[in-house]
């Protein structure tokens, strides 16, 4: 065998996203840890620009960089095609997931036992906008999911008010089926919100509607054919 | 008898309904070469890709050393390099160089796109060629934009590895490239491919560009005269 390198150290030389978005994210961490220090309480606002830039991170795209070549060394290592989706999609969600977790721990240095970057609606929302972005991506050109989801969000605004996002309600189907929606579309609606099992069920559509593109987009991945761009 | 690297068996490859080749077949033994000749647009890059098991065949078999391409590349070393537009632009040349076998290709921190084409041709064929063992060597047009001491360079790289026991199969549109450097021959034509020996062709000495040009000719005058006919 000739595995000369891992998938983990091959993303790490051959970025799957571009430097501006990291750094976009490293002033992000900055402006929210200020706010979040002067006032703790702000903490869940601080996220939000976290988990939309996340939206954009987690949208690299696989298949057209492969189809030009830029993964062959990869391709060919010796690696299992599965082992190096889920590699390509951990670095494209690291900088995002790292910012978060910044965050995090500056809102438990400031109230340890209110941590609400770390409650179950933050949790919920970071997933979903960690892997429905990327497993859409895999076959479309970057950034393809984050721009689908801005417009899955202009669209739902004209018959989705924010309120049901942000007041999310599972008392009976047709609220939570809304609520599922609205948390579908604007995840932050959720940031800081201990749910109870029960009111998990708001998210649970969206997570398995995550879960299931992220194993079809690993199976796809897996079985690929991927001839040059300019071999056709 | 030497034992076959590579085996390949009526091998068709279609995107959508265009159909790139069909009825490809060879036998490449451990440290034997394959020269794949052919215009461009005739499947040459695709019949590369898809020994390297980057793309799945729509029909015929594929074994290297008995296995489907995608499970060689778990158990064997395989090394696959497309050319110089293949490498990512951005990266740093000597982060590159280091995917190799580790040692240092280059010292040169430009990024790859900062780099001539022959600067580049060369990185990526250090890289893929540093890489150990290796069974199969796969290489498309690896002699393009390469000056007279990297050629050489790339020559010897080769000839070493043969002798080591690894296949290649290496492709060009240029014939004095390849002219008395293979066992084999492949002659991919549009929609037809044919295999020519290279004792077949010169049984005494080194086969030259030139009568790779005659036996080109001739068989792309065959494949002329069936379309008039049909």
């Amino acid at each position: 065998m000739a595995r000369s390198f891992s998938p983990l150290r091959f993303f790490r030389i051959v970025p799957t996203q571009p430097a501006l978005i990291s750094w976009t994210f490293a002033v992000v961490v900055v402006v929210g840890a200020a706010a979040i220090l002067r006032e703790p309480s702000r903490s869940a606002g601080a996220m939000v620009p976290i988990l939309l830039l996340q939206l954009f991170g987690a949208s690299s795209g696989l298949e057209v960089p492969a189809r030009r070549g830029h993964y062959d060394l990869l391709l060919t290592s010796g690696h299992r095609r599965t082992w190096m989706a889920l590699v390509h999609w951990a670095s494209s969600i690291a900088p995002g997931a790292a910012s978060w977790l910044v965050l995090a721990a500056v809102e438990a240095a400031m109230d340890y036992h209110n941590v609400r970057l770390l409650s179950f609606g933050t949790i919920a929302a970071m997933g979903l906008v960690s892997t429905l972005p990327w497993a859409i991506t895999v076959r479309l050109p970057r950034f393809s999911g984050g721009i689908g989801w801005l417009l899955a969000l202009a669209i739902s605004t004209s018959v989705l008010s924010f309120d049901v996002a942000a007041n999310p309600s599972i008392d009976g189907l047709a609220e939570w089926l809304w609520s599922a929606w609205g948390f579908l579309v604007y995840p932050a609606g959720l940031v800081g919100r201990e749910l109870s099992l029960h009111q998990g069920l708001i998210a649970a559509p969206g997570l398995a509607i995550a879960a299931g593109a992220m194993v079809a987009a690993c199976r796809w991945v897996s079985r690929a054919s991927l001839p040059l761009e300019a071999a056709q | 008898m030497t034992p076959f690297a590579v085996s390949v068996r009526d091998l068709a490859v279609q995107y959508g309904r265009r159909l790139v080749f069909q009825g490809v077949s060879f036998d490449i033994g451990t440290g034997q070469s394959l020269g794949v000749l052919g215009p461009n647009g005739s499947g040459k890059t695709t019949l590369l890709r898809t020994l390297a098991g980057c793309i799945l065949p729509s029909a015929g078999d594929i074994r290297i050393a008995g296995l489907t391409p995608r499970d060689a590349l778990l158990r064997t070393g395989v090394a696959y390099f497309a050319g110089d537009a293949t490498l990512p632009g951005s990266v740093r040349a000597s982060r590159w160089g280091s995917l190799g076998n580790g040692d240092i290709v280059t010292a040169d921190r430009r990024p790859i796109r900062a780099l001539s084409r022959g600067t580049r041709q060369l990185l990526g064929l250090r890289t893929v060629l540093g890489r150990q063992p290796l069974g199969l060597i796969v290489l498309d047009e690896p002699w393009e934009a390469l000056d007279p001491d990297a050629a050489r360079w790339l020559s010897a790289m080769l000839e070493t590895k043969r002798d080591r026991g690894a296949a290649l199969v290496l492709s060009s549109h240029r014939l004095h490239d390849l002219a008395g450097f293979c066992d084999a021959y492949l002659f991919l034509l549009p929609h037809s491919a044919r295999l020519v020996h290279a004792h077949d062709i010169s049984p005494a000495s080194p086969v030259t560009a030139a009568q790779l040009a005659e036996v080109f000719d001739k068989l792309r005058g065959g494949v002329m005269a069936l379309r008039a006919v049909s």
